[in-house]
């Protein structure tokens, strides 16, 4: 854990330049359902299909940003270092088998947020300066 | 296929050819089967993790969400593979899938091949979130090695084929069909008529070519040496065949006897001479000891003896056969090698009686029957080795000699002689006992040993009545004739040690008795033997001196009377004898004339006195000298041949030689005599007549001979001048020998006397110390002029 840590700081460090170009983005819940932090395995894991449920053991619920958004694709880079296609060639054998989906893709920034608000398990990404007092953000993802 | 039976060459090659690749075979399928089984292994392992590569993604995935389903979806997808056998996919600890193929047992997996690898997350790289498991489908497998080993056999057994068939073909070709055309040449081929093997087509320079020539070399070798066996073969039966018939035939027995003395072999002339029974041949255990030898120990001790040295041996033996009558075998044992004797049997029975018999025969006077020399010696030296005898006193001998038997002989003839002998041994023979015993020696010498008989009054007592036996006369033609014997005795062992010893003491008491006028008898004494050995001395002496040139010659002067001068002179023989001094003629002469050396001594004297007479003739002396003769030079010691010779050899005259004889020559044999005479005075020599009035002195004897000088002996001249009778004799003898036409010497003359008698008498010559004694050669002038001077001064001379 401590090497992908180090990996990612690294990582962040060479994009930086980039980055500041670009606002940050940041893995976000439910600001009410108890969670501070989470690590980037948690993040992987919740949105990547492998656990259903947050520390806290309410079921998780990821919500996608809508197709076309930068945010999904930088989120992906960023999280898996895996573009889209790959990302929709992952889903794709799992959605053969049914046992597992894919996160739910939101319409908009403001659905997402509104999730957020509404469902205890919801848990997403959005640019920092999105957040609003409902959310919590528990993850930045830096460059 | 008879033509190649289990031990040809070409079923043995492929035989072995077959074994060793069918053992190759099995090396290279169990190779196949190891080498193929790994690599079976390696690439089952291989392919399944291409496979496990091919899923690697979908498994990822499958793991990372945990979808059984998906997992299965895979572990159905790569049973699709033959090589799988089952598939296990496990993800944090939970099957995920476990497949098998259908029909097969799970558990099967159980050491099989078996992949596992472990599935990593497709996001968090090198993150193991499962892992999945292979098992490799070894039925497969084993079906892929079976193939490649049906594979293999199969060209193996493709290449031995070939390879078998191609080396039973090129050994057909080249080594099985030359040979058994070879082994038929050889079967057919007579090498003895020349035939040899052709050497087959193509294989002149090969090894078979060679191998061929080989064969032909060796048959010509073994014909070679087949043909010499032959002919030695043949040889060796022509010489068995031979030499059986040899043994088969002889007369000569023949036998082989081993070292136990078992006769292994014997040829019939054998088994005639032994008797030997035709069975024993057929026993074969006949020892040659159980032959009927007289001494059967000697015949173990010659073989013995045979073989342990190894040497050949002969002997005679004797053999007493069944019905009583022996036989002497002559014996030869030869060793003939392996510890085999030959043996070699001559019957020489008749040889050794013909033998015993001329032994008998030497030892018997002829004669009269009785021992001849030879005998006696025997028996002498018999009685001298007899221990018994030398207990009991030795024993006697007596050597009896008819005394005067040669007139008998000459008498009345040999044959008459030889009656009486014979006569004479038949009455000695009764005068002894029984146990004694008579040799004939030679002529009329007998020898007596009379045993046990020692006692010098009994050997008188037998010698008389020797000596009787042969006075009683003898009858020739019917008149009497009487013979009487003398006896030398002498009794062992005092008078003699040995055989020699006796005969020679024997001889010298006989000649003792002889020569005291016979008819007695003489027992021999020591002083005899002296005597006789100082006789041998001084023959030897004598013998010595003629070699040794020790006699010298003197010369005594002879005056002529009436012409008052120094006529000649008279040889005399003078031996200085080393030791003993000056010898005196009459003490060697008899001698000499007895052992015949008299006549070597007359003719040394003969020389040495015509050397003188050639001297004096060299310087003009007119002088003769006289030389005696001995009797018995006369005639053949002293030929007139030979003095002819002398004389001419030293160029003098004849005249000036004078022998001088004794009367005795006269008296031995008077015709011999007188034909030497005639025969000496013919060639010119001169005759004197020594020592006259000394012996017989017959007048007819003077009438008859022809003598030119008489020599008066010195005794009647000696005492003439006492004596008138002597005178008166001397005076007669002068004027006889005037009358006969003989001149007279007078010899010693010694006195003045003497001398003026002699010339009174008108004696012719005179010799004596009056004028000389006797002198050297060199001396002789000396004494010649003391002479000249004496008769100058002699009355008379004038």
């Amino acid at each position: 854990m401590s090497i992908t840590t180090t990996l990612l700081l690294t990582l962040c460090l060479i994009l930086l330049p980039r980055a500041r170009a670009e606002a940050d983005l940041v893995v976000v819940v439910n600001a009410r359902n108890g969670i501070e932090r989470l690590t980037l395995d948690s993040v992987i894991n919740i949105f990547m299909g492998r656990y259903r449920q947050l520390p806290s053991g309410i079921p998780a619920q990821p919500v996608d940003q809508p197709d076309g958004r930068p945010e999904k694709a930088r989120f992906y880079r960023l999280l898996v270092n895996k573009d889209l296609a790959e990302i929709n060639a992952y889903w794709a054998r799992l959605i053969f088998s049914g046992r597992t989906s894919p996160p739910y893709q939101a319409k908009s920034t403001a659905e997402i947020l509104d999730r957020l608000a509404r469902q205890p398990g919801a848990i997403a990404y959005i640019e920092r300066n999105q957040a609003d007092p409902r959310v919590r953000i528990v993850l930045e993802l830096e460059h | 296929m008879q033509k190649f039976g289990r031990h040809s060459i070409l079923v043995r090659s492929a035989a072995v050819l077959i074994a060793s690749f069918l053992v190759a075979g099995a090396v290279s399928i169990a190779a196949t089967i190891v080498v193929t089984g790994q690599r079976q292994h390696r690439a089952a392992v291989e392919h399944l993790g291409q496979l496990l590569d091919t899923v690697e993604s979908t498994v990822s995935v499958a793991c990372f969400v945990k979808d059984a389903k998906l997992a299965d979806e895979v572990a159905q997808g790569l049973l699709k593979n033959k090589e799988v056998l089952s598939v296990a996919i496990r993800a944090d600890g939970v099957d995920l899938a476990r497949s098998t193929l259908p029909g097969r047992l799970p558990g099967e997996a159980a050491g099989n091949t078996q992949l596992t690898r472990d599935v990593r997350s497709p996001f968090a790289n090198g993150k193991t979130i499962g892992r999945i498991q292979l098992t490799a489908n070894a039925e497969v497998i084993r079906h892929t090695i079976r193939d490649e080993v049906r594979f293999v056999i199969l060209q193996i057994a493709g290449q031995l084929a070939l390879v078998a068939l191609t080396v039973v073909a090129v050994m057909l070709v080249f080594i099985v069909r030359p040979i058994k055309a070879m082994s038929d040449g050889l079967h057919r081929m007579d090498a003895t008529k020349g035939e040899r093997l052709a050497v087959p087509q193509r294989h002149a320079n090969s090894e078979i070519g060679r191998l061929v020539l080989d064969i032909n070399t060796l048959a010509g070798n073994l014909v070679d040496a087949l043909s010499q066996e032959r002919t030695l073969r043949q040889e060796k039966e022509v010489d068995e065949r031979k030499y059986h018939s040899i043994f088969e035939n002889a007369e000569t027995g023949i036998f082989v006897v081993a070292p136990d003395g078992i006769l292994t072999s014997w040829n019939p002339a054998f088994a005639l001479l032994m008797h030997i029974p035709p069975y024993e041949a057929y026993r074969g255990n006949l020892n040659i000891r159980q032959l009927p030898w007289e001494n059967a120990s000697r015949i173990t001790e010659l073989t013995l003896h045979c073989w342990l040295n190894n040497v050949g041996l002969a002997d005679d033996l004797t053999v007493r056969l069944r019905d009583g009558y022996w036989r002497w075998l002559h014996v030869v044992l030869t060793p003939v090698g392996e510890n085999q004797l030959q043996g070699v049997v001559h019957d020489v029975t008749e040889h050794k009686e013909a033998e015993a018999l001329a032994k008998q025969l030497a030892v018997t006077d002829k004669l009269t029957g009785v021992t001849n020399r030879l005998g006696l010696e025997e028996k002498l030296q018999r009685l001298l080795s007899d221990p018994l005898i030398a207990q009991t006193g030795g024993f006697t001998l007596i050597m009896l000699d008819l005394d005067n038997f040669k007139r008998i002989n000459e008498g009345f003839g040999l044959p008459i002689g030889d009656v009486i002998l014979k006569d004479a041994t038949a009455r000695l023979s009764n005068c002894i006992k029984a146990s004694d015993f008579i040799a004939r020696l030679a002529g009329d010498r007998f020898v007596l040993t009379l045993e046990s008989l020692t006692g010098s009054d009994d050997v008188d007592h037998i010698a008389e009545r020797l000596m009787q036996s042969i006075r009683k006369p003898f009858y020739v033609d019917g008149s009497p004739v009487a013979i009487h014997a003398s006896l030398g005795i002498v009794v062992s062992p005092k008078d003699g040690a040995d055989v020699p010893d006796l005969l020679r003491n024997l001889e010298l008491a006989l000649d003792r008795a002889k020569a005291q006028g016979g008819n007695g008898y003489v027992f021999f004494d020591n002083t005899l033997a002296k005597t006789a050995e100082k006789r041998q001395h001084l023959e030897n002496d004598l013998r010595r001196a003629m070699r040794e040139h020790e006699f010298q010659l003197y010369f005594q002067p002879i005056i002529d009377l009436a012409g008052n001068r120094l006529a000649g002179a008279e040889a005399l023989i003078r031996w200085p004898h080393p030791e003993r001094g000056m010898v005196p003629p009459d003490a060697f002469i008899p001698l000499a004339e007895e052992i015949g050396l008299i006549d070597e001594i007359g003719l040394w004297t003969l020389e040495a006195a015509c050397a003188k007479l050639a001297q004096w003739q060299r310087e003009g002396i007119d002088r003769y000298i006289s030389v005696n003769v001995s009797a018995r030079q006369i005639p053949d010691g002293l030929p007139a041949v030979i003095l002819s010779e002398i004389i001419e050899h030293h160029g003098i005259d004849p005249a000036r030689l004078a022998l001088e004889i004794t009367e005795g020559v006269l008296m031995v044999d008077v015709n011999k005599a007188l034909t030497w005479l005639d025969a000496v005075r013919a060639r010119g020599f001169r005759i004197f007549l020594d020592d006259f009035g000394t012996g017989y002195s017959s007048l007819s004897y003077l009438k008859r001979f022809p003598i030119d000088s008489l020599k008066i002996d010195k005794s009647f001249v000696h005492d003439m001048s006492e004596d008138s009778s002597d005178r008166a004799l001397i005076e007669a003898v002068i004027a006889m020998a005037r009358s006969l036409g003989m001149k007279v010497i007078a010899e010693g003359v010694e006195t003045a006397e003497q001398l003026s008698l002699l010339r009174g008498m008108n004696c012719h010559y005179g010799q004596g110390y009056l004028f000389s004694k006797a002198v050297p050669s060199e001396q002789f002038e000396a004494a010649a002029s003391r002479i000249n001077e004496l008769l100058g001064h002699t009355p008379g001379a004038a």
